[in-house]
């Protein structure tokens, strides 16, 4: 060979992939070349990893043992498939179809004698009983037991005996007359609540229900209602999803939102129609952040005759709970559904617009609640939580109280809410936030439609409660404008300190949340604040700046910082420097000396607006003097500052001159010398 | 059983007293449980026991699934042992075992979970093999034994990517030591076939195996 060999030709000689003369004459080339030499030991290389995996495999004597019991069985006896033996195949389909005519054609016969047998009283004890209103499903199979019992009473118990399977069908499809709900079912998925009343135990209890059928027959009480005694055992939970489903619609709901812990409480007003007897109620929490470990129901009315006796989750059912309730009464019973849900929360954010001037500000407060829960909420009262809470109990406690301190000033009570989740505010309603404050500037149709966030102090923590009901779907979210506020005397401040903000003016707005400034009825939550100014005489709006503000205590000042100020700038320039008063010590070194410097700093104001400004200077000891004709006012042990007017579109100077001490100097220093 | 030389003097000599006894051959033990002996079927799966769970070990992968398919071998084995015609035992067996064995794979393809410990599952589909090579290692530095099982687990899985006809081809002939003539009778196509599916079984090993 020639050429090179190839990786297949290598491949092939290293495993005598190839007759004797290929092989050789590879050989060949391999002992002239060296290059190919290499390729080869470089694919040996990889192929001597593949001797890992050749580690002795050996088996045990349990294997041995196993399979020796296997082959201790006799074989199988030999199959002849239907392939080889085609006469077989036909025989057998022939056999099939005539056992499927025959069995047909005596299915035919028996509902005909059935009907015949039937005799009018029994078919009035059936419908007048359990099975009055049984939907067309079940109705085959009232028919099939009817039909099965003959005319005779006695005959009756004794075809009752003999047909236990057909009964138990029967018991366990529903009851329907027993489970009117006259709300129709609400689009709401969450905890769908599915209500089967059971006048017997299903199933598993069917002997017992044949005992009971078998009684009222007996006793020809045909039509009689059902006996007013209720079992003292309840039924067994059914296993299966089939009951009848009614979802009585929400007639209240309140949502209590802890943003602190993704916690929020909700609590369901629901309207359940009971029977005198044992009732289920289903709750689903399918597709939900729902706690199951949370739920909890009780009665609002009829307390005394009505017992939640257990809250089951039944096997193989899945985010299913069923409570089993012993009613003493039949009708219908509020109930209040109460349970802990994660996916909602909230918050809050601010947008303030400066006056022409900049001396008031119009402030308006939003909260964002979002529902992520995967249910509905439809009308619901929605309540925000300020603050860390810790125990768990306490908040429940909290949030069932239904106006921890007072009742809120509503004369829009629960349930004027605006319903559809549409745009949610505006110019209809501008302002829920705790009102005596609050200087609200609404016209007559926002006063009429009005919303109150009502805030109640609570140790650690705060309780908004907005006012009326908000409805929030699953995925969506809601920007509710919590307060507006207008005519906030504010403070435009600049300030420069290099050692915090660099070379640049910073801006802030400075106000207190107080009556003072029509603020004050509420602490203020954290959120993002935006500040608009107007641009120009049309009122046009421009950014000037956003930022954070943590929770604002009432009475409390807040200063917010609005970013650097490019209208107005401050620069210091050092014009002197020099060192004097030096002390030596024994050994002729310096010990201690004075360092002055003489700076200048330029104030500029570009804006159209007279600024005050406040710049703060370090010296970087406590020990230091200044001399300036200027007033200033020692901020701290090392730090100046000073505080200017400025004139629109207009140019200050500011000079001062420092004495700072240094070593044994600093002995020397007096303060407010 | 005792040999005695004749001719060479009546005194046996002791060497070939402790002559070992002859073994009966394949078919000799075949036919004998046919006919109910069930030790000569203990003997016959002691006889390949090793070699047949050393091949579906290394066809499968793993040591439990292995153990599951030689079992259904020898099954087999028992079931078929009257359509056994010759000549040669040991092929007819690897024969059953690949069956077993490509069967069991494809099967156990099909079943194939996803386990949520990754780590443990990128070390092979059965991550105790792991651990157990690296047990298993005789050398006495523990970064050199997590090297070697970690290089042992490589080759594991580059030979296991194998499609089953290669891999069992690859294991045959590299492995059982079966000349190309006896895999091609074992898997049943000729022996320029067997040739070709190790050729193409090396060129992909040559592209994933960590060189030593």
């Amino acid at each position: 060979m020639e050429h090179h060999l190839t990786e297949r030709e290598l491949i092939e000689h290293r495993f005598r992939l190839t007759p004797d003369d290929v092989v050789s004459a590879a050989a060949d080339h391999l002992a002239r070349c060296a290059e190919c030499r290499g390729r080869l030991e470089q694919l040996n290389r990889k192929f001597a990893s593949l001797d890992l995996l050749r580690e002795d495999v050996q088996v045990s004597q349990e294997l041995i043992a196993q399979v020796l019991a296997q082959a201790s069985k006799p074989a199988p006896a030999k199959i002849v498939p239907f392939t080889k033996r085609p006469w077989l195949g036909a025989v057998a389909a022939v056999f099939l179809v005539g056992l499927a005519v025959l069995i047909g054609s005596l299915m035919q016969e028996q509902p005909a004698k059935q009907e015949f047998a039937r005799g009018p009283e029994l078919q009035q004890t059936i419908s007048s009983g359990q099975l009055r209103q049984q939907p067309e499903a079940d109705k085959s199979k009232e028919a099939m037991v009817a039909a099965s019992k003959p005319s005779a009473s006695s005959e009756m118990v004794k075809s009752l005996a003999d047909e236990e399977a057909d009964t138990k069908m029967l018991m366990t499809a529903k009851e329907p007359a027993a489970i009117v709900q006259n709300q129709p079912a609400g689009n709401l998925a969450t905890a769908e609540v599915r209500t089967d009343m059971y006048a017997m135990a299903p199933a598993k209890d069917s002997k017992r229900d044949n005992e009971s059928l078998r009684r009222e027959i007996t006793s020809g009480a045909a039509g009689a209602a059902a006996p007013e005694a209720i079992a003292e055992q309840p039924p067994f939970a059914p296993a299966s999803a089939i009951e009848l489903v009614t979802l009585p619609r929400r007639e209240k709901v309140q949502l209590t939102i802890y943003n602190s812990a993704d916690l929020t409480l909700v609590r369901e007003r629901r309207n359940l129609t009971l029977k005198k007897s044992w009732n289920w109620l289903q709750l689903m929490w399918a597709n939900t952040l729902i706690d199951p470990t949370s739920l909890s129901l009780e009665p609002l009315e009829q307390k005394d005759k009505i017992d939640i006796q257990q809250l089951v989750f039944p096997a193989r059912l899945r985010e299913l709970g069923r409570w089993l309730i012993r009613s003493q009464i039949s009708g219908q019973v509020p109930f209040e559904i109460t349970y802990f849900t994660s996916g909602l929360s909230w918050r809050a954010f601010y947008m303030g617009t400066l006056s022409q001037d900049e001396k008031t500000m119009k402030l308006e407060g939003y909260v964002r609640v979002a529902n992520s829960s995967g249910e509905d909420y439809e009308n619901a009262q929605t309540r925000l939580i300020v603050g860390q809470v810790h125990i768990l109990d306490q908040i429940a406690e909290l949030a069932k109280r239904q106006y921890p301190y007072d009742r809120p000033v509503t004369g829009l009570g629960y349930g004027m809410g605006r319903e559809g989740g549409g745009a949610g505010f505006g110019g209809a309603y501008t302002s829920w936030w705790s009102g005596a404050g609050l200087r609200r500037t609404l016209d007559t149709e926002s006063l009429e439609e009005a919303k109150e966030v009502r805030k109640e102090g609570l140790s650690e923590y705060f309780l908004y409660t907005i006012e009326g009901t908000e409805t929030i779907p699953d995925q969506w979210g809601k920007r509710l404008l919590s307060f507006e506020a207008e005519d906030i005397s504010v403070e435009s401040l600049y300030k420069y300190d290099e050692e915090r903000w660099g070379d640049q003016t910073t801006r802030f707005v400075k106000f207190a949340n107080d009556k003072k400034h029509n603020l004050g009825q509420t602490p203020i939550p954290n959120g993002d604040v935006k500040i608009f100014g107007r641009a120009d005489e049309q009122g046009h709006l421009s950014y000037v700046g956003g930022t954070g503000v943590k929770y604002i205590p009432v009475d409390e000042e807040v200063e917010l910082n609005l970013g650097p100020a490019r209208l107005v700038q401050v620069e210091p320039k050092l014009m002197d420097y020099k060192t004097e008063s030096y002390v030596f010590d024994n050994n002729g070194n310096v010990a201690g000396w004075d360092e002055i410097r003489t700076w200048k700093i330029e104030m500029t104001n570009t804006s159209a607006l007279p600024i005050e400004i406040e710049i703060t200077r370090g010296f970087g000891t406590a020990y230091w003097t200044l001399q300036t004709d200027i007033p200033y006012e020692k901020y701290d042990a090392t730090h100046a500052r000073f505080k200017q007017q400025l004139e629109p579109a207009s140019k200050r100077t500011l000079e001062y001159t420092v004495r700072t001490y240094h070593g044994l100097r600093e002995q020397a220093f007096t303060p407010g010398s | 059983m005792e040999f005695s030389l004749e001719g060479l003097g009546k005194a046996p000599l002791a060497g070939l007293r402790a002559q070992p006894r002859m073994e009966k051959t394949d078919q000799s033990l075949l036919d004998a449980h046919r006919q109910g002996d069930s030790a000569a079927f203990g003997e016959l799966v002691r006889r390949y026991g090793d070699s047949v769970l050393g091949y579906l070990v290394r066809m499968s992968g793993n040591r439990e699934r292995a153990e599951d398919l030689f079992q259904e071998t020898f099954k087999r084995v028992h079931e078929k042992s009257h359509t056994f015609r010759g000549p040669q035992f040991k092929g007819w067996l690897f024969k059953i075992a690949t069956r077993v064995a490509v069967d069991g794979v494809r099967k156990n393809k099909r079943m194939k979970t996803i386990s949520l410990n990754q780590q443990t599952d990128c070390a092979g589909q059965d991550g105790s093999e792991l651990a157990a090579t690296v047990a298993s290692d005789n050398s006495c530095n523990p970064s050199e034994q997590a090297a070697r099982a970690e290089r042992t687990e490589q080759v594991r899985q580059a030979v296991g990517s194998l499609p089953a006809r290669q891999r069992a081809t690859l294991v045959l002939a590299y492995y059982q030591q079966l000349s190309y003539h006896e895999v091609a009778a074992v898997l049943g196509c000729s022996e320029g076939t067997v040739k070709t599916q190790m050729y193409r079984a090396l060129r992909t090993l040559a592209q994933r195996l960590p060189e030593m």
